[in-house]
């Protein structure tokens, strides 16, 4: 296998370490346990001389083991005992660490008794007691000094491995998550967090519950995190995304990570801060070698009670991705484009075929009038009933060019008491011939028991079909389209109307702007449609809102308020 | 034929299919109007012609057309629309249709055709 990282090199390799202190099979300290069946560690006690003293004296003050092993640092660590006792930071961040930071609490009492009796010189004192372990069944630790070394003592946990949890499968199971990690497809680095831990205890502390407020008043916390909390293994992925040499390069503190987006370096640490197992988000990275890249950071936070207290943070790099995202995004856009003037074209000749059918209707019966009078006999009955006839389609199509005017906007308001229901049923004139010809399947549901309101019929169906032509462009292209407009009672005595469909919805940043007037997101757009809207209703002392649903699409309400006399 | 030519007329907008008929009545053909294709469908074999609109809803005029003969009518249908179209009408001629008038259609053109399509047995008056 190779190495995760240089610091998990051969023993001796890494500069920083001291010399091998450990014991080796035939050593008079190795006490004759099998290696493979004993975790070594090397404490250095000379920080607890003065409380081994005071205890030794006859005061022994409560929680003096704890204290005693706080003062009792680790010098050196074998690979067992890194692998049953220490987490996946390392060696590096075991040495020169309190005992206390990695030796498992419940056996520290027999820990700091093993050590005191042996550096207090109690005559008789046992030199191995039983503990608790994970690994080894029926384990003892061992406690041995060296006259060469006066400062360090040796001590061993042994006994026989357990079946699950052996050295031999925590190995193998190690080998195995490592050579996975490192040839995983992703760009992998392990971050030691815990440095974090005290401060987020502090804060909690100090009845800081949202951290994210907190950062912002007070920015330099993120900054002294980033140089705190220290990357500690990367994978080969890692080094290509960030055009380093080797993965040495990126052992340190996080900031670099981070220097292109401070803002989800904020992120990182409210998610921490929250106990949240899990935070995905795109965002930029400046690699070594100056380049700026879009990558989508997947972190997992350890948990309580794993003892693998590592945070793993991957990156995967989206730049070509979001690139093809913003092509296809232009696309789209030229797309709507030409369809929006399908739309209108459709839209013009949806309005010629409405104005022509009670032409038609005038002329036919108006020749059909001449054929009666032209006749020997003239029936004058049957004239009377056609002229009116007449009379009737030519209103007919004078309202239809009205309507049109009113979509123009060039219409003085005239208010009448109108049925909502109505109103939606004549917009509906006009779209329904596209709702159709796109396919979209259209649910109508009209309250019979709306109450009448006060308002400008053209106007109101010039809402009605702004709102729909928006849906039919939002759905421009989509399978499964559908369009539902609704006409219910509100709480107030008014009358409510909303369209929903099931398009893509509106950017959340843009939902406060879609009634601006010329705000569009559409390559051909005016956006005016819903700034029509929003002045028509407001003239009418109603209004109208914009939102999502939760399953997707769009979803604009209209209300209209009671009449009043 | 001892029964008198009725003419179906189909479309979706009351004022031109009442005026199709007032147009046929003072000519002396018997017309009776529908609503929906659907509903004249049912009632096709009672019909000597039919005169339809091509956009309607539900069935369009063009979907008339395809079962009627799917049921082996050659009943003659003839096109009144207000749908500027050139290949719906290109399909419908195709397909056998007498002939396709845009709204208005003349009288005079309209019922002319029907004369020459009904033969004698057309004009009543
Ligand atoms: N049903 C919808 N689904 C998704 N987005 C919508 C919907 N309706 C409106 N929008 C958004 O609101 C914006 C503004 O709409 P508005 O109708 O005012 O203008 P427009 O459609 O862009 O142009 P025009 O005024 O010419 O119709 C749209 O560009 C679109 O981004
Ligand atoms: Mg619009």
């Amino acid at each position: 296998m190779e190495p995760l990282s240089h610091q998990e090199a051969a023993d001796g390799a890494d500069p920083e370490l001291p010399p091998a202190l450990l014991p080796r099979i035939g050593d008079v300290a190795h006490a004759g346990m099998d290696e493979e069946s004993s975790a070594w560690s090397v404490f250095d006690i000379s920080g607890a001389r003065g409380l081994i003293a005071r205890i030794a004296a006859g005061d022994m003050p409560d929680g003096w083991t704890r204290a005693l092993l706080d003062a009792v640092r680790v010098v050196d660590i074998d690979d067992n005992a890194l692998r049953a006792l220490g987490p996946i930071g390392g060696r590096r961040r075991m040495v020169g660490a309190p005992v206390t930071v990695y030796w498992p609490a419940e056996s520290w009492p027999v820990l700091a008794e093993l050590i005191f009796a042996e550096l207090a010189d109690i005559p008789g004192a046992a030199r191995t007691r039983k503990i608790v372990s994970s690994v080894f069944n029926d384990a003892t630790v061992n406690i041995s000094t060296d006259p060469a070394h006066p400062d360090l003592v040796f001590v061993s946990v042994g006994g026989s491995v357990t079946d699950k949890r052996s050295l031999w499968s925590l190995r193998a199971s190690e080998e195995r998550y490592r050579t996975l990690i490192h040839h995983l497809p992703w760009a992998l680095v392990l971050v030691d967090s815990t440095a974090m831990l005290p401060i987020f205890d502090e804060l909690r502390a100090a009845g800081v519950s949202d951290v994210g407020a907190h950062l912002d008043a007070h920015p330099g916390l993120p900054f002294e995190s980033r140089a705190i909390v220290r990357v500690t293994d990367a994978n080969r992925n890692a080094v290509e995304l960030f055009g380093a040499g080797c993965a040495d390069q990126l052992i340190g503190p996080v900031d670099y990570l981070f220097a292109a987006s401070p803002d989800t370096a904020k992120r990182v640490i409210t998610a921490h801060f929250d106990g949240r197992r899990n935070l995905t988000e795109i965002m930029k990275l400046r690699t070594f070698d100056g380049r700026l890249r879009d990558v989508q950071l997947s972190i997992t936070y350890p948990t309580p009670p794993e003892r693998l207290d590592v945070t793993l943070l991957m990156f995967e790099d989206v730049t070509e991705r979001l690139q093809t995202e913003v092509q296809l995004r232009q696309l789209q856009e030229e797309y709507a484009r030409a369809a929006r003037i399908a739309t209108l074209g459709e839209l013009a000749s949806s309005i010629a075929h409405e104005v022509n059918q009670p032409l038609a209707a005038i002329a036919m019966n108006a020749e059909t009038s001449l054929r009666w009078l032209a006749r020997d006999e003239p029936n004058l009955a049957k004239v009377e009933q056609l002229t009116k006839r007449i009379a009737d389609s030519a209103r007919h199509a004078s309202e239809i060019v009205q309507r049109i005017r009113g979509m123009a906007g060039r219409h003085a308001p005239n208010r009448t008491a109108l049925d909502l229901n109505r109103v939606v049923e004549e917009a509906l004139m006009f779209v329904c011939h596209d709702i159709e010809a796109r396919g979209i399947q259209l649910g109508v549901k009209l309250d019979i028991g709306l109450p009448r309101v006060l308002g400008d019929r053209v106007q109101l169906q010039q809402v009605v079909v702004n709102l729909l032509v928006n849906s039919l462009q939002a759905l421009a292209g989509r399978p499964h389209s559908q369009i539902e407009i609704t006409t219910s009672r509100d709480g107030f005595g008014g009358a409510r109307l909303s369209v929903r469909d099931n398009g893509p919805g509106i950017a959340a940043e843009d939902l406060h702007r879609v009634f601006e007037g010329f705000f569009t997101t559409k390559q051909d757009g005016m956006g005016i449609g819903l700034a029509v809207c929003q002045s028509i209703l407001a003239a009418h002392g109603g209004g109208i809102s914009a939102a999502n649903q939760a399953q997707g699409g769009a979803f604009f309400q209209v209300t209209l308020p009671p009449i009043t006399d | 034929m001892s029964r008198p030519v009725v003419i179906a007329i189909v479309d979706d907008d009351r004022a031109v299919r009442e005026a199709l008929c007032e147009l046929l009545q003072v000519e002396g053909m018997a017309a009776l109007g529908f609503e929906r294709a659907a509903a004249f469908l049912d009632r096709a074999g009672e019909f000597d012609c039919v005169i339809s609109d091509v956009r309607m809803p539900e069935m369009d005029g063009l979907e008339l057309q395809r079962r009627l003969r799917a049921c082996g009518s050659a009943m003659p249908l003839i096109f009144v629309t207000s749908l500027d179209d050139e290949t719906a009408c290109a399909h419908a001629l195709r397909a056998g249709a007498i002939a396709w008038f845009a709204k208005p259609v003349a009288d005079a053109a309209l019922l002319g055709t029907l004369r020459v399509v009904l033969g004698n047995t057309g004009g009543g008056a």
